[in-house]
């Protein structure tokens, strides 16, 4: 049984491109943190509400959701090698406002809520800072990261995006079934 | 005593072609390339997948705002955590403008120079372009028409594959083609109400330097057939773009007669004025400033428009005060590129149960020039081409409202296509758009740092405001919807990459610095083949043109060395 890169090594010397074999040499990365890391961008709190955030917005279904391929640690570790100190402050702001009214539409505490009333307050604050003229701008940010995350995930990749390394053609017309 | 033939300065794109063309000929052939050797099976990240790249793939930005604010201010979306190697770091390579104006000096300075990192479109000049300046009294007349250069065009577009279909427009020469990309329904549909609504204009596949049909020549090099991967711009393990470093390098290579110094910063053309030729070529090391010159019958300047401006202004001597070959004053003046910020977008409907697959390379469609094609018909002189293309909306990348099973679906659900154009116009001549010296800023290697003055005139904005409102009008006879066009702003100069004409040819010495071989008109062993010959811009993607005047000018001297005229 071939491994996946032993399947994408051998389609690319079938196709003549030796040059890029030894470049498939070492292992890929994923830049990201666990909650067991010492450093880490969020706190104790902050790192709970992502998870909790990121899983009610991209949820185990038939394929993996955000909690099975780590966005919270994806999104900690993209705070803490790319972001710049004035996108940290920006992020924990908008984390600070997100909880806050979460908060307040779950009776007090969103982090323990139940999965509905979770799911509840959340769907109130997504329609709201989707709606016109609104100042949820941080919101769609944090939204924004945490679907491109999973996306970039080998498995929200594969699974859900259906991304495939050489496609091999172009076909520009292809009915939807 | 010549230590090689001929010297070829810069390993880009034109730098590449001379090479080939110079050693294919039999010249023993120095390629000097002023950064680090790129080595595709270490350099080129075409293989990596999205969970191999971190941060998204993006540049961290603090590092950005360190080293890369001008590059990446240019070409965001071409600099990612993966690629940026490819790119000059600000904070080592910096340029000066003058007050008032601004440009963009996009760069990468390595093996293949930015044939690495272009956008791969490709299309001939025809005599509309060779003709415009007389026709209107602009700046000088090309000492060359269509007919001068078409079959190196061929010959050019034979070797580094070309695909495309052919149309027979007078405007837009057809090249020799490999298979097109085929259009898109969508691309199809803008393509027929268009077409049917103006009849003058023509919606077309974008002409791009993929192999889809490798020759035999081509996979003799290793070459092989596009994958639709587009992942063109981490370098291509397939060599299935043109590159130097995936085509013409290993054509030259193969021929015995290449020598590639890396890390050779020329800093300036030696000149005998006995001989009236250039007898040397003088080179710092990047990496530890030694000095050195190298001496050859020919010297080939394919440094890039700027570089190569530049290098003939620091080779001065008693002859030439103002600069190697440059008794016109024209060295360094009349840049040009070519100018965007036209573009509109919309919405079609009726395509939602579609879909593709593969990612294809490049644009998609191109709509060639259809203004002022017979005589001027516009309130503005020559004209643009719109570069675009049609893909479901897709995913939004979060930004959709939703959560839950709901919100990750939306991700697969059929989606209404965008469709997007965006006009690519000319920029006129100007001998007061300049590249100067400063005259007391140094780079680190003690060399006077290039300083910009250049502006556009009010063709260019009239041009703009005019393929703005042709956008719309075109999407609209597409019958799209929520159609949208961005105010139009003018695009920095340079921010195109299609810099030109910093040492144009003509026919007369007092107005020009190269006659039509590309060569001096004042120094006859000297040969300066990349953009800087251009006497106009046109505006078509300029890579082919440069490639096809390399490898005639090539053999230009490769027939006066076997005369022995040097």
């Amino acid at each position: 049984m071939k491994t996946r890169r032993e399947f994408i090594q051998g389609l690319i010397v079938s196709v003549g491109g030796v040059a890029a074999l030894s470049a498939c040499d070492g292992e890929g990365y994923i830049n990201a943190t666990s909650s067991e890391d010492v450093i880490r961008f969020y706190g104790e709190s902050e790192w709970q509400l992502v998870e909790k955030l990121a899983d009610l917005i991209i949820p185990t279904t038939e394929t993996v959701g955000a909690s099975d391929v780590n966005v919270v640690g994806y999104l900690d570790g993209l705070m803490l090698g790319w972001a710049n100190e004035e996108t940290q402050a920006k992020h924990r702001l908008a984390l600070k406002k997100i909880s806050a009214y979460l908060s307040e539409a779950s009776n007090g505490n969103f982090l323990s809520a139940s999965l509905k009333g979770s799911e509840d307050a959340l769907t109130q604050l997504d329609t709201e800072a989707f709606s016109d003229s609104n100042d949820w701008s941080g919101y769609r940010d944090f939204k924004s990261y945490v679907t491109s995350a999973y996306f970039a995930t080998e498995k929200g990749a594969i699974e859900e995006l259906k991304w495939v390394a050489i496609p091999g053609r172009w076909d520009p017309s292809v009915e939807l079934t | 005593m010549a230590d090689f033939d001929a010297i070829v300065v810069g390993s880009g794109m034109s730098g590449g072609m001379s090479a080939k063309e110079l050693t294919e000929r039999g010249l023993k052939v120095l390629l000097l390339e002023r950064g680090p050797e790129i080595i595709p099976e270490r350099d080129y990240t075409d293989h990596l997948t999205p969970w191999q790249t971190p941060n998204l793939d993006s540049v961290a930005q603090h590092e950005i705002a360190e080293h890369y604010p001008r590059q990446y201010g240019g070409v965001a979306y071409a600099i990612k955590e993966s690629t940026k190697h490819f790119w000059v770091k600000d904070s080592d390579h910096p340029y000066e403008e003058a007050d008032g104006t601004s440009y963009d000096w996009l760069r990468g300075y390595h093996t293949a120079g930015r044939s690495i990192m272009w956008s791969r479109q490709t299309y001939r000049l025809s005599d509309l372009d060779f003709e415009a300046n007389k026709k209107e009294g602009v700046a000088i007349d090309w000492p060359v028409r269509y007919s001068d250069i078409k079959p190196w065009y061929e010959k050019v577009e034979q070797f580094i594959g070309v695909s495309g279909a052919s149309e027979g427009l007078p405007q837009l020469p057809d090249s020799i083609f490999q298979p097109a990309f085929e259009l898109t329904d969508a691309e199809k549909a803008l393509k027929q109400g268009v077409e049917n609504t103006f009849p003058d204009r023509n919606v077309i596949a974008a002409r791009i330097a993929h192999l889809t049909d490798a020759t035999d020549e081509q996979k003799s090099l290793g070459r092989s057939n596009c994958q639709a991967r587009n992942h063109c711009h981490k370098g291509c393990s397939f060599k299935a773009y043109f590159s130097s470093l995936n085509a013409t390098l290993p054509a030259a290579k193969r021929t015995n007669n290449l020598t590639i110094v890396h890390n050779a910063i020329v800093e300036s053309l030696d000149y005998d004025p006995e001989q009236n030729k250039v007898t040397g070529v003088r080179v710092i090391d990047s990496e530890d400033n030694s000095r050195v010159t190298y001496k050859a019958r020919v010297v080939f300047l394919n440094a890039s428009t700027i570089a190569s401006a530049m290098i003939l202004l620091q080779s001065k001597s008693s002859s030439f005060p103002a600069g190697l070959a440059n008794s016109s004053d024209q060295v360094g003046r009349n840049l040009m590129d070519h100018v965007s910020g036209a573009n509109a977008s919309g919405i079609l409907s009726g395509y939602d149960n579609m879909k593709v697959y593969g990612r294809r390379p490049s644009g998609g469609i191109y709509i060639p020039r259809y203004s002022n094609l017979d005589g001027r018909d516009r309130p503005y002189s020559r004209g643009f081409g719109f570069q675009g293309g049609a893909s479901p909306l897709g995913n939004e990348g979060g930004r959709i409202p939703g959560i839950g099973r709901e919100f990750k679906e939306a991700h697969r659900a059929p989606s209404p296509w965008r469709i997007g154009i965006g006009a690519f116009g000319e920029q006129l001549p100007n001998p007061e758009n300049r590249v100067t010296l400063h005259s007391e800023k140094k780079d680190k290697w003690g060399l006077p740092l290039a300083l910009f003055n250049v502006t556009y005139g009010s063709n260019e904005y009239r041009m703009l405001e005019a393929a703005s409102e042709d956008a719309v009008e075109m999407l609209r006879a597409a019958g799209c919807t929520n159609i949208t066009a961005t105010p139009v702003s003018l695009t920095k100069p340079g921010n195109r990459i299609h810099e030109m004409g910093s040492a144009r040819m003509g026919r007369d010495p007092k107005s020009s610095v190269l006659n039509s071989w590309c060569q001096s008109h004042e120094v006859s062993n000297l040969f300066v083949t990349d953009g800087s010959f251009m006497a106009s811009a046109g505006c078509q993607n300029p890579s082919l043109t440069y490639m096809a005047f390399s490898a005639r000018a090539a053999h230009y001297a490769a027939d006066l060395v076997a005369e022995g005229v040097f």
